[in-house]
């Protein structure tokens, strides 16, 4: 859109001449070229089973190659947008599911076509996150969740309940003033994303996007937050800011993702981990990530692009691919089948996802967890404010940013 | 005998700032040579040795599993190529502009150069995305000229330069411009010369700059063929995995160049006026 | 002893026969413009140009996606009194100055004391100042990972140094009021750039000056004030003025520090305490979608800065007449 910019038409003829190199377009080749843009492999192993997959689908659709890109994902979010904006963006591509309702609403990415999936192929709740106003604008590729990671020589069994939990924590900091009972979450962006889970498990819910009204001060929200707070004087920060300071053996549980047991058991190989569901207060529910995959408006192929998505989701590769990514399937015939392999470090995500909720549809919701619900967390674990009253401040905060009267 | 015992303090002061300096280099070196499960001990340990044991364990996996990933040597070439033009292109034109801004009074010079100045207080990453749709009207968008040309001059650089030049005593220039030598001369043969330590920081920061550069390679280059070092570096562990042994083998690589261009340019900073015979 | 070349206006040197300029004229006038003019068209396509669509973006609701819809000053006007739409944008301004203040001076000094100490030997200076030069090349991973172990609250070194002297323990990186003290710090080790552009400097300065100076009988804290000081004045300013600025944007530092891999949120340490200018802008042009806001955001740290380097240049006019 950027190309309606062009006054600089005059300042750019002037260095055009001063290079003689211009990159010119390659785009016309022999065969058909879709460009697919994922985040960065976490394992060499992982780009193994992402060529194969490109090679499986080249297979069946002879004179079609995919061109994958592959981008860190701290910096993923700023090339595609610089990418988007200058007309140079991928035909198909990763998107963070938080952002796939902004993308939707303005047009950026495409409605999946009709009859593309079965859609009862798919976890639902994975498929959620790619649902705008009762339409589906992607497909889910892998899904993950977190759950209550713990170390066996201080904590033998994992708590059920959250009363369970604070009475373990308070144990195991009774035990040894040197350690501390839990990591327990920050009031940061990634603490904000992990806080749903518990309000989930209280019963309660974030928002009512339909009705415009904001839940995340009420009962269950309240209790949430002051479960962290119950628990810091069991789990001192002096104690849990130390780098790694569970994998140290300096706490007793923490809260991590399937990504995390890799990476523990390499580098940490003589700690007793176990990694159970998530403790609940009401009922047993969780937290969703994942990666969601979208075909870009602007794109071309777009019928490939979709058979590509098609493709990578369908029940033959999917397993495959959602290990690879650190996560787990989506389409369910997969992990069915599949459901032996994962071993048993891997049956608390599983558990986890049954239960796991997607995020609001807010396109704002990116925003709001960091810059609003985040500080909320932080106030109240440090003391400044009550769990009330600092989510009470958020959730008016929220209604203004958003213009909900409710 | 004296001269050595006074200068013993000073001897005493750069050990202690020296090992300030040196010991998260050292964690970078030591941490390459580790195997994984060493890596992360509660006091980090600078040589390689065995979590459990203590016992000295160096292991060469992270450099065979960096150098097999692909693609390093590949980069290693492109950042080099880079370098080699962007680096000497850049340096010229500073200094050719520094000059001027310097030593020849043109009419609407003083004020051209405050605003070149203010070009250098707009935050660079709102610059970002207009300099892509630049780069890409231009038609460099992904290709090696897309690295180059967006860099090619620095009014930081023009700055420190044109400094530097003010400070030079104008005798000599005054004297040569009598005896008839032109503008182009008197840089070439007086100033060029006369400046070599400024020459050499300005050579030494900006090839730091673009050696490790990031953000812009990222942004501009799609092709993995075209990718940089520090680009591929980025591809061999990707930040969520935590593999910190892989990335500091590669980043010990990659630094190698760097002190190698270091040590040639360093002395340069050292031939001050001192050896230009300008003592009287 | 000669007066020192002043950073700014070179004609006001009063050293004899530098305005009688023999022999040029016009012609002088075209090399000149030939001379700057790479650099010229450069500034033109690859700053000016986008300073420019940046400065047109930030009166619009630009997201990087769809076509920008004209808003007026809204941007503005929301930054600067809406804080529910911006809530950390004072504190984003508070964080930078704090920062801009106890960094800089301690960069700046850092380097002199590194330079002088350089200077002050023959032997080995070139192995120490490579050593010394280390932490500008050393990986940025392994910065932030070091200095996160070495302000760790259980086993970083600079918790066990401060205790022997009877300073209690302290959590550095998540205790609001200690972040930026913290983090100035990393950037004073980080000072190598500006000590060998201090060494450049004295390099500069004429053995018969020094010289000049011992015959006089300056002992050497005299000499410091009365020859380095002086002939050192026009790099400090480069030093100060570059150094403003790039604090004043400072970014990369704590990103690394608080963003280091894992699952490290990005969003400024705790209570926002190191939520710097640009960190903030950042966000909001790649995170938040908002990049209109975030040019405005831009444009207001853009005055700043020209305020704060007129003032300084200002200031050193001052000092010369």
């Amino acid at each position: 859109m950027i190309r309606r910019v062009t006054g600089a038409a005059a300042a750019v003829a002037l260095l055009a001449g001063l290079t003689a190199c211009g990159g010119g377009s390659d785009e016309a080749g022999a065969s058909t070229m879709l460009t697919y843009w994922m985040f960065q492999d976490r394992t060499p192993q992982a780009g193994e089973v992402v060529d194969k997959i490109r090679a499986d689908f080249e297979k069946v659709n002879p004179g079609v190659t995919v061109k994958i890109v592959k981008i860190p994902k701290d910096d993923y979010n700023t090339k595609l947008g610089s990418a988007i904006s200058s007309g140079s963006g991928p035909d198909v591509g990763v998107l963070d599911q938080p952002l796939v309702p902004r993308f939707a609403l303005d047009g950026t990415i495409k409605e999946v076509p009709a009859g593309l999936v079965d859609e009862k192929a798919f976890y639902e709740g994975a498929l959620e996150t790619n649902r705008v106003n009762a339409k589906l604008y992607g497909l889910p590729i892998d899904h993950t969740a977190v759950a209550l990671f713990y170390n066996k020589k201080f904590v033998p069994t994992p708590p059920k309940t959250w009363d369970e939990l604070k009475q373990i924590a308070a144990k195991v900091h009774q035990a040894d003033p040197k350690t501390a009972g839990m990591v327990v979450p920050k009031g940061d962006g990634y603490g904000g994303w992990m806080w749903p889970g518990f309000v989930a498990g209280a019963g309660g819910d974030m928002v009512d996007v339909q009705n415009k009204k904001i839940h995340f001060n009420e009962q269950p929200a309240v209790d949430a937050l002051q479960l962290w707070v119950d628990l810091l004087p069991s789990s001192p920060r002096e104690i849990t800011d130390s780098d790694k300071s569970f994998e140290n053996g300096l706490a007793g549980m923490m809260i991590s993702g399937p990504w995390d047991v890799a990476n523990i058991k390499d580098q940490f190989p003589d700690l007793q981990l176990g990694v159970a569901p998530l403790p609940y207060k009401t009922e047993p529910a969780g937290n969703i990530g994942g990666e969601n995959a979208v075909v870009f408006s602007k794109g071309k192929n777009a019928d490939l692009a979709w058979k590509w998505l098609a493709f990578i989701t369908n029940a033959d590769n999917n397993t495959q691919l959602a290990q690879a990514l650190g996560g787990f399937p989506v389409n369910i015939a997969a992990a069915e089948r599949d459901a032996a392999t994962f071993g048993p470090d891997q049956a608390a995500f599983l558990e986890q996802l049954k239960v796991a909720r997607a995020r609001p549809a807010v396109p704002e919701w990116i925003q709001i967890n960091d810059e609003i619900i985040a500080p909320a967390l932080e106030s109240a674990l440090s003391g400044k404010s009550t769990a009330k009253e600092s989510l009470d401040d958020a959730a008016a905060k929220t209604r203004t940013l958003l213009g909900w009267t409710g | 005998m004296t001269r050595n015992v006074r200068k013993a303090p000073i001897y005493i002061a750069l050990v202690l700032l020296a090992l300030v300096s040196v010991v998260p280099f050292l964690w970078m070196l030591a941490t390459s040579f580790k195997h994984g499960s060493d890596v992360y001990t509660r006091v980090p340990s600078l040589l390689p040795l065995d979590r459990k044991t203590g016992e000295w364990s160096p292991t060469l996996e992270n450099y065979e599993h960096v150098l097999q990933v692909g693609g390093l040597g590949q980069a290693f070439l492109n950042s080099v190529w880079v370098c080699l033009i962007l680096v000497p292109a850049k340096l010229l034109i500073d200094a050719l502009a520094a000059y001027a801004f310097a030593r020849i009074p043109f009419p609407g010079r003083d004020k051209l150069f405050v605003v070149l100045l203010a070009g250098m207080m707009v935050p660079t990453i709102t610059l970002l995305v207009p300099r892509i749709h630049v780069t890409q009207q231009l038609g460099m968008f992904d290709s090696p000229w897309g690295l180059i040309v967006p860099n090619v001059a620095s009014v930081l650089d023009i700055f420190l330069l044109r400094q530097f030049f003010l400070s030079l005593p104008g005798e000599l220039e005054e004297a040569a411009l009598i005896d008839g030598a032109g503008r182009m001369q008197i840089f070439w043969r007086i100033i060029l010369p006369l400046s070599k330590p400024v020459l050499a920081v300005v050579t030494i920061t900006s090839f730091i700059f673009h050696w490790n550069d990031l953000v812009w390679p990222l942004v501009v280059l799609n092709d993995p063929e075209l990718y940089t070092l520090p680009l591929a570096l980025q591809q061999l562990a990707s930040s969520e995995s935590g593999r910190a042994y892989y990335i500091m083998a590669g980043a010990a690589l990659a630094v190698i160049p760097v002190i190698i261009v270091l040590l040639i340019f360093q002395r340069r900073i050292m031939q001050g006026l001192a050896f230009t015979g300008l003592r009287s | 002893m000669a007066p020192p070349v002043l950073a700014e206006k070179p004609t006001v040197t009063p050293r004899p026969g530098r305005r009688r300029r023999p022999g040029f004229g016009r012609r002088d006038h075209l090399i000149g413009w030939l001379l700057i003019a790479p650099a010229v068209v450069y500034f033109l396509v690859f700053l000016l140009f986008p300073a420019l669509a940046a400065l047109y973006y930030s009166f619009t609701d630009w997201n990087l996606r769809t076509a920008p819809n004209w808003v007026g000053l809204a941007n503005y006007t929301d930054l600067l009194f809406d804080d529910a739409k911006y809530p950390h944008f004072w504190q984003s301004i508070k964080v930078t100055l704090q920062y801009t203040i106890i960094a800089v001076p301690l960069t700046l000094g850092t380097a002199l004391i590194q330079a002088l100490l350089l200077n002050a030997i023959h032997r080995g200076s070139n192995f120490f100042r490579l050593l010394l030069f280390l932490p500008v090349v050393t990986a940025e991973a392994a910065v932030g990972a070091i200095w996160r172990w070495l302000y760790d609250p259980q086993y970083g070194l600079i918790n066990t140094f401060i205790e022997l002297f009877g300073i209690p323990r302290q959590n550095w990186l998540n205790t609001p009021e200690l972040v930026i003290p913290a983090l100035s710090f990393i950037a004073a080790w980080q000072c190598g750039i500006s000590m060998i552009i201090y060494l450049a400097g004295l390099k500069g300065i004429p053995t018969s000056i020094r010289e000049a100076a011992v015959i006089d009988g300056a002992g050497p804290v005299q000499r410091f004030w009365r020859v380095v000081v002086p002939m050192l004045r026009p790099t400090t300013f480069y030093l100060l003025v570059t150094g403003v600025i790039a604090a004043l944007q400072v970014f990369g530092l704590v990103y690394v520090i608080f963003s280091g891999g894992g699952n490290r949120s990005v969003t400024g340490g705790p209570e926002q305490s190191g939520l710097t200018y640009v960190l903030h802008l950042y966000l909001y042009a790649f995170r938040y979608d908002a990049m209109g806001a975030a040019c405005a955001m831009s444009f207001i740290l853009f005055l700043f800065i020209m305020i704060v380097t007129a003032m300084q240049f200002k200031f050193v006019k001052q000092e010369a007449s």
